[in-house]
């Protein structure tokens, strides 16, 4: 079977600016990978071309077998994304926001389509009184988790989470990546994320993918570690990662 | 009873019913069909059979769970048999979670208020905020005046641009097209009368004392009222206010007053460009369209136009100036929450300008008109 994601050749230029040159690489059905590298290597814009968000320069993207195109249909069904600042639309409440793609893709009865939003509402972590409210109202880790559970609202198979524990608390974070670590085990979910949290690589991720240089490197984390880049050593010997390491460890 | 979804079969007072094929989102119509189609009939115990199911999700575990706690309520006793390890863990979910009709009655607001209340309540609302509008407008404008700061005059200077100078090109259209309008329809009454030299008077009077300034004075509150209330209502989104706070500038400062002075000097400017505009749109008229020399024209205009008139309408665009940036960016600073929120009150900036405008307009008429001038 075709791997969840393929990319082949990506290349994106902004100008003189090369950000990808001939990235390929492979998301493996039921597995979370990270996405991770400095600012600037395009972490977002390889998401952002995987999800036709972006013009690519040249290469070619598949996702569960349908090839990307810019701005053209894909595979919205089988997909939900996190954006790094959740994207509710703020004219709807939290329950209309789940609601809304549920009702773009499926005739069901609203009664129906109800209940199904309140149960993702809940899977996220938020408490039933906040369905009713707007996004204004929510603080910025409600907002995350309502905009989890709209990326959920499909029964997605590949979730894209983009920055899912910036801007939150400690606590928050962890329990963020608890929910994703559950969900990606009774949901058989794929799971890519852009993060910058350490202790979610090494919690939560079976591989990761390092950017550097325009090129990636994948790998299960242990193994990227070792590889011989300077970035890459930095990174993974940064005192915080050293102990994110350690107490992955001791988990 | 069979269908693509489920097959039933009933023996010694129990029914079984097999589930098959794929229990996904996708399927929710049929499958709540199927579902409601399953009799009990004289059965007291229901088992759902889920061995040959192929695929379930959580909409579809949904399903099935509701209608077996229907069959529940209904006292009837229900079960659920060969489930794939895989297809438990998502009724697990579910019944993890409770019963989510029932959460989402809990979820329901306590009865609405009554109608009456809700009025009286919005009708204080809307006398109070009226007041705290002319609070906040002219607290910004005594700020800025008290302690003005270099900045603000570089801002003012930018805003005069962009307000007064940029909008030059589409005022001197309008108000052109509106004197040959003036000129054509004064031109083809007077005619009638033999009196076809007075539509220059016509032109003339109203151009200059209303006609000129209300047209440049919409314009501006189309063009700039908008873009004061958006963009205020942007950096307001982003914490740009906030910002701007934090580093010990006063946004009323650096932001509202500019605006007013901007808009008060620019203005009579383009109420001037107005006036020539509509003058020249109706010699334009008098020499193509109807039997009038330019010169004739122009002689008459001089006739026509006291300086009077023309003081009439350069008079009330500061006011209308006034008005249009004070609501504008009042209107800007009061965007709270939503990118919904934005739109409307730039609508609301651009609406109430434009009345405000025309009720000025008004009262001056009747102040004019009560000291003949």
């Amino acid at each position: 079977m075709e791997s969840a994601i393929c990319v082949r050749g990506l290349v994106n230029r902004f100008g003189s600016n090369v950000v990808h040159d001939g990235l390929s690489m492979d998301v493996e059905h039921g597995e979370v990978i990270a996405i991770i590298g400095g600012s600037g290597t395009g972490k977002s814009v390889l998401i952002r071309s995987i999800l036709g968000l972006h013009r690519v320069t040249s290469g070619t993207i598949r996702v569960l077998g349908r090839e990307i195109r810019y701005h053209q249909p894909g595979p919205e069904r089988n997909w939900g994304v996190l954006f790094q600042t959740g994207a509710l639309l703020s004219a709807l409440t939290v329950q209309e926001n789940v609601e809304l793609p549920i009702a773009i893709h499926s005739d069901m009865p609203a009664d129906t389509r109800a209940e199904l939003a309140l149960l993702k509402i809940r899977m996220a972590g938020l408490p039933v009184s906040a369905a009713a409210k707007y996004p204004s109202e929510l603080s910025g880790g409600m907002v995350k988790r309502a905009a989890l559970a709209r990326a959920l609202a499909l029964e997605p198979r590949i979730l894209f989470l983009d920055e899912p524990t910036a801007g939150l608390d400690p606590i928050g974070a962890t329990e963020f990546d608890q929910l994703i670590a559950y969900l990606k085990a009774s949901l058989d979910l794929t799971v890519v994320m852009i993060t910058h949290d350490l202790d979610s690589v090494f919690d939560v991720c079976d591989r990761v993918a390092v950017l550097v240089d325009g090129k990636v490197v994948v790998g299960p984390t242990e193994q990227v570690a070792a590889f011989d880049h300077p970035w890459i050593r930095r990174y993974f010997n940064d005192p915080r990662a050293l102990k994110a390491r350690g107490k992955a460890a001791d988990g | 009873m069979s269908s693509a979804y489920l097959e039933t079969a009933a023996a010694h007072g129990a029914l079984t019913v097999s589930l098959k094929n794929d229990w996904v989102f996708g399927n929710v119509g049929p499958l709540r069909r199927a579902l409601s189609g399953v009799d009990p009939g004289d059965s007291r115990r229901i088992t759902f059979q889920c061995g040959g199911l192929e695929d379930i999700d959580i909409a579809g575990a949904w399903v099935l769970f509701k209608r077996s706690q229907e069959l529940r309520a209904r006292g009837l006793e229900t079960d659920f048999q060969g489930f794939k390890a895989a297809h438990f863990k998502y009724l697990q979910n579910i019944t993890e979670v409770r019963d989510a009709a029932e959460l989402a009655a809990e979820a329901r607001s306590p009865a609405a208020n009554r109608r009456s209340v809700r009025a009286i309540e919005s009708l204080g609302k809307a006398a109070t905020t009226a007041f705290e509008d002319v609070g906040a407008i002219s607290r910004a404008v005594i700020d800025g005046v008290k302690r003005p700061s270099a900045l603000m005059w570089r801002e003012t200077i930018r805003q005069i641009d962009l307000t007064g100078v940029r909008a030059i090109p589409i005022v001197v259209l309008v108000s052109f097209l509106m004197g040959l309008v003036l000129a054509y329809q004064g031109a083809t009454q007077l005619e009638r009368f033999g009196a076809t030299i007075f539509m220059v008077d016509l032109v003339t009077i109203s151009i200059l004392r209303e006609m000129g300034v209300l047209m440049a004075a919409i314009m501006v509150a189309g063009r700039s009222g908008s873009s004061f209330a958006a963009s205020l209502g942007v950096m307001k989104l982003n914490e740009e206010i906030d910002a701007l706070r934090v580093i010990g500038l006063n946004p009323n400062q650096v932001l509202i007053v500019p605006r007013v002075i901007a808009l008060v000097v620019a203005l009579p400017v383009l109420t001037i460009v107005a006036n020539l505009a509509g003058l020249a749109g109706g010699l334009v008229l008098a020499t193509v369209a109807i039997d009038m020399s330019a010169i004739q024209f122009i002689e008459r205009v001089k006739t026509a136009a006291e300086l009077e008139s023309l003081l009439v309408g350069l008079i009330k665009a500061p006011v209308f100036a006034l008005l249009i940036a004070a609501v504008s960016t009042l209107r800007g600073m009061q965007v709270q929450y939503s990118a919904e929120q934005l739109g409307k009150l730039t609508t609301v900036a651009v609406v109430q300008s434009i009345f405000l405008i025309i009720v000025a307009d008004g009262i001056f008429t009747v102040i004019f008109v009560r000291y003949g001038i």
